[in-house]
């Protein structure tokens, strides 16, 4: 009976107290030795480059941030032909633009996510709404300030992102987007024909955990008006894994400086810019009109964990205007290509003075 | 014999046979496996009815910057930051919930020391699909995971 009893104990002790996990193991007790040589039962696992390298500031699955500009002024032109490099004369209206911001909303789930496929979908909504002081002009139906201070500016957007990594350091990176811009209202969206398309592909190599970079073409509005232009990615961590680069220029190039794994430091700028269909507007000719709005950001962001895979993100820093010219395009809503070499000339030449802007974000990281 | 006497001896046969038979499909996953990125190698256990996986073998052992045994440093835990790698249970607390699926467990990734929820599905009997997730189990990403075989020369 007590032999009974004993086993009863050994065997119910035994279930239980394995039970309590220690994430340390007593390495004395095991050769570690013997798993050097352990080759693969059936056959070698291929090896995939990953999409990520050490230490890079993480992706974000959902974010949802407000950008806010300080106050500037704003100098626009009377519609016209403007050829390129032509500047105001005598605007047209004029503003003191008290603030320029909104919300920005932006999320992107994996539909397939393994080691060898990656394939993203995402959404965007931003806001830009304006108030302004001491405007001088015309207050009719034909005023850009009038016209956009209604609604703000908005961008509802679709986008897809694909990774395929061919090999351990070779990849290929494709990005789709569709943007629908203007000057709507939320319960009033402009038509799907004005939909502006932004596409991006790269090659790339990743040689090791620090370095990645590739090489690619885009399709881009990034300064408000459609451009195809070579692209170059370099994502780098110092060995130290204390400082390193992200870069996808022309778009945008910071300096990172890490703390720790869970707070980081950005330095740089980045290319923020649509091309917005300004609906109800006075056209001098039968045509739409579309604002190009492009800005130049020199920015520093601080981003750290708040909890888990909560991060927060603070940035500042100084908003240059790019462009914030307009275009006559149609009422079918196609788009033309300027580009550096053309020649078409503009609807409308403005002026944007700088401005000190912040933004400040929460975000859901990915693994 | 006593009617105390059989019962117990009842019982203790139970809890052999389920001390012994139960979860046996469950330890198919019992082994060492690698990780597709190749930079590891972990050896899957059994602890009580739970599966544990730590890490026995790494590409490059020691840190490039003190050229000592890499530990746990990004560790939240700042206790642990001091931590060897080898020998650190990345896999924890997984149930055999049947057709070959291991979940209700946890993965650590040193890198960046976050932890994520994990779903193991076994493919073959040589092959894991390993998914760390955040809350559901779209927000995550699949890894596939080779048995290895210890040479006995």
């Amino acid at each position: 009976m007590k032999n009974i009893i004993l086993l009863f104990f050994i065997l119910s002790s035994t279930q239980l107290f394995a039970q309590t996990d220690s994430t340390i193991t007593n390495q004395e007790e095991e050769d570690f030795s013997i798993y050097e040589n352990a080759t693969p039962t059936d056959g070698k696992n291929i090896t995939f480059c990953n999409p990520k390298i050490f230490d890079l500031s993480p992706a974000r699955f959902v974010s949802i941030a407000w950008d806010h500009q300080l106050p500037y002024e704003m100098n626009l032109s009377s519609q016209g032909n403007y050829a390129k490099g032509a500047t105001i004369e005598k605007p047209n209206e004029t503003a003191n633009v008290n603030s320029t911001g909104g919300v920005r909303l932006n999320a992107n789930i994996p539909v397939i996510s393994s080691n060898k496929f990656l394939w993203q979908l995402g959404g965007n909504f931003w806001k830009t709404n304006y108030t302004f002081d001491d405007v001088i002009g015309p207050t009719n139906d034909a005023s850009l300030i009038q016209n956009i201070s209604k609604n703000g500016l908005t961008t509802f957007g679709l986008n897809s992102t694909v990774f395929k990594p061919l090999n351990e350091k070779q990849f290929l990176l494709a990005q789709f987007a569709a943007d629908l811009s203007g000057n709507y209202a939320l319960d009033n969206p402009q038509g799907l024909r004005f939909l502006r398309y932004s596409a991006s592909i790269l090659w790339g190599k990743r040689p090791n955990d620090r370095k990645q970079w590739a090489v690619g073409l885009t399709r881009t509005y990034r300064t408000g008006e459609l451009n195809y232009v070579p692209i170059l990615l370099f994502n780098w961590t110092a060995p130290s894994r204390k400082w390193g680069t992200e870069i996808l220029f022309p778009a945008r190039a910071h300096v990172r400086k890490n703390f720790n794994a869970r707070s980081l430091l950005l330095g740089g700028y980045e290319l923020d810019g649509q091309s917005y269909r300004i609906g109800g507007i006075l056209t001098t000719s039968n045509k739409e009109l579309e604002l190009r709005r492009g800005e130049l950001r020199f920015r520093m962001e601080y981003q750290r964990q708040i909890s888990g895979f909560i991060w927060g993100s603070i940035q500042a820093g100084y908003r240059y205007n790019f462009s914030y010219r307009a275009d006559n395009t149609e009422k079918d809503g196609s788009d033309f290509f300027r580009g550096f070499v053309g020649k078409q000339n503009y609807a409308m030449i403005n002026e944007l003075s700088g401005a000190l802007y912040f933004n400040i974000g929460i975000h859901l990281v990915s693994p | 014999m006593k009617l105390t006497t059989k019962l117990f001896s009842l019982l203790a046969l139970v809890m052999i046979f389920f001390a012994f038979t139960s979860n046996d499909e469950g330890d198919r996953l019992i082994g060492v496996w690698q990780p597709s990125s190749g930079k590891a190698k972990v050896k899957i256990e059994k602890i009580g009815t739970k599966y544990y996986g730590k890490i026995v073998w790494l590409k490059e052992p020691n840190d490039p910057t003190t050229q000592k045994s890499k530990v746990d440093k990004n560790n939240p835990d700042e206790s642990m930051r001091n931590v060897p790698l080898k020998g650190y249970r990345m896999l924890k607390d997984f149930v055999y919930a049947g057709k070959e699926q291991w979940n209700e467990g946890t993965i650590y990734d040193p890198e960046n020391g976050s932890t994520y929820s994990c779903e193991i599905n076994m493919k073959d009997k040589n092959t894991l699909e390993i998914r760390g997730y955040i809350g559901v189990k779209a927000l995550g990403r699949t890894d596939v995971w080779k048995r290895l075989e210890l040479k006995t020369n």
